[in-house]
């Protein structure tokens, strides 16, 4: 077990989630079974009390967990200095055999819970609160995904042996790597790029044209494409390095943290963009999303532009 | 039209005592009337009124406001219901003493974000209606019972709203202003605005402008 202040608040703040969640849970299944908001019964209406505490204590826990993916970054970054032979937080997900799991699972997480508090959103702005069945039935599933966070996160920091020897990033993120991660370096890097901008560019088109089936799908398509582009292509220009691929280090001080501000652009952009398939607020969803991703195109391509300017070549 | 369809409302103290403040209760208003509803204290006077301003919701039944089912609406839309449907009258004024008379009328307009203009228009008229222009800006604590009463009504005709509930509005009142706010809410009725008093006050009944009684007996209508 490896506990530093930052291990031990996502613990407590885990317990008492998992505490407050079991009981929305039971909520859940009960508002979902007997919803009827037709009927004037003295079950409909202790339900309708029910469901707006169910609602507030899973609008707090998904706000509070979604905002709490940074920290988790942060604490695996902050612990890498004690970790042998790990560099960023590449080496502490990889120092267990859950952390890679725990990673996805846990951006998975993050689209499902704000797309949950969305659904939330539009369910309180109408009068017939249309949504209320159908939010709490969503949250079933959810809280099982939850719980494997929960879980997968307690197993991860229960297993660091800080004295065991990890890779470091370098090493995990190059074409040498054992992992799946070396298949990605076989990838054309010039055909990369031009999906990336090939498909920022898809979005915008159907901003303008305003098929929201294809403007959120795009968005889907545009998370991966972007992830792999910022692994192969555009850390080395954040890093100025061309063997260097971490998708951590540039959570460091080193890079000004400005990991943070990519993930947090691109999960905004691709959110909103996702919800304009069932989004109210249709123009302010569309707007967001290409705010958003206009945003993490243009500061991930200003790294290239600003490597050439000073440098006179590309990587 | 104020329907209520079946009501049951039942108030549960410390998990165990259960009380039925309203028993089954039906009953219409229609537009533009002025109801008195009748009976002594604990019979179900007040949880009729808070119902009807959707400040609570029943145990069972139906509450429905110009084909509205307010008895269903969640609390964001419950306020905006009240806010621009209801207006107040309240046995104790529930007037702010550090304010002035109009800092105490124009507060239920600060959530609706109105121009000045409006704010002061609307002030106007209120203060005219019911002939507190010169007491605008003297604080409400200076002023008699009987002036302060003056005030609460028009605070709540500053919305313009389309009901009046009065819980109890002559409890603090002499006999003789007790009929001048009788007179004013007449006044209301003439302008078309609906119009519940839940009273004990003798003075309210057999009224002969008044369109409905109802007596409430331990939560029940005779």
């Amino acid at each position: 077990m490896f506990l530093t202040p930052e291990v031990l608040a996502i613990f407590i703040l885990n317990a008492v989630f998992a505490l407050f969640a079991s009981i929305a849970f039971f909520l859940s299944v009960r508002i979902y079974l007997k919803w009827n908001m037709n009927s004037s019964s003295a079950s409909q209406y202790e339900l309708e009390k029910q469901s707006f505490l169910g609602a507030t204590i899973i609008k707090y826990i998904l706000i509070t967990k979604t905002a709490l993916f940074l920290f988790f970054i942060f604490t695996l970054d902050k612990i890498s200095n004690v970790i042998t032979g790990a560099m960023c937080a590449a080496g502490v997900v990889d120092a267990t055999q859950t952390g890679a799991s725990l990673i996805v699972l846990k951006i998975l997480n993050i689209y499902l819970f704000a797309l949950w508090l969305k659904l939330h959103a539009q369910d309180l702005s109408d009068k017939q609160q249309p949504y209320t069945r159908m939010k709490f039935g969503f949250f079933i599933p959810l809280f099982f995904l939850f719980a494997a966070e929960v879980i997968l996160e307690t197993v991860m920091f229960s297993s660091i042996e800080i004295d065991k020897m990890v890779s470091c990033c370098g090493s995990i993120y190059s074409s040498t790597s054992t992992s799946v991660i070396s298949s990605l370096f076989l990838l054309d890097t010039s055909v990369l790029v031009a999906l990336f901008y090939g498909s920022y560019l898809l979005i915008v088109l159907f901003y303008f044209v305003k098929n929201r089936y294809i403007f959120s799908f795009l968005n889907f398509l545009f998370i991966p494409i972007s992830l792999i582009s910022l692994i192969l292509f555009f850390g080395t220009y954040i890093y100025e390095l061309p063997s260097h691929h971490c998708p951590f280090c540039f959570l460091q001080s080193d890079y000004y943290y400005v990991g943070y501000l990519v993930y947090t652009l691109l999960f905004l952009g691709t959110f909103h963009g996702i919800s304009v398939s069932f989004s109210k607020e249709r123009e302010r969803s569309y707007k967001a999303s290409l705010l958003f991703n206009s945003l993490y195109v243009i500061l991930l391509s200003m790294y290239v532009v600003v490597y050439y300017m000073k440098n006179g070549v590309f990587l | 039209m104020i329907k209520l369809k079946d009501v049951v409302k039942e108030y549960t103290a410390n998990n165990a005592d259960t009380v039925t403040a309203l028993k089954k209760i039906s009953l219409e208003i229609k537009e533009g009337e002025f109801v008195v509803l009748r009976g002594a204290s604990g019979s179900g006077k007040s949880t009729v009124l808070s119902l009807i301003a959707a400040l609570s919701k029943p145990t069972s039944g139906e509450v429905e406001v110009d084909g509205d089912k307010i008895s269903k609406l969640a609390d964001n839309f419950a306020s905006e219901y009240r806010r621009h449907n209801i207006g107040f009258v309240f046995q104790k004024y529930n007037l702010i003493s550090t304010l002035s008379v109009k800092e105490n009328i124009i507060l239920p307009l600060v959530p609706m974000n109105l121009s000045q203009k409006e704010i002061e228009e609307r002030l106007l008229r209120v203060l005219k209606m019911f002939h507190i222009e010169h007491k605008a800006n003297q604080l409400v604590k200076n002023l008699s019972g009987g002036e302060q009463q003056r005030v609460a009504i028009a605070r709540a005709n500053i919305n313009n709203p389309k009901i009046i509930l009065a819980d109890e509005p002559t409890a603090n009142l002499d006999e003789k202003l007790s009929l001048h706010l009788i007179e004013m809410l007449k006044e209301l009725k003439a302008e078309g605005k609906t119009i519940v008093v839940a009273t004990h006050d003798p003075l309210f009944f057999g009224l002969s402008f008044a369109d409905k009684e109802i007596e409430l007996h331990h939560g029940s209508m005779l």
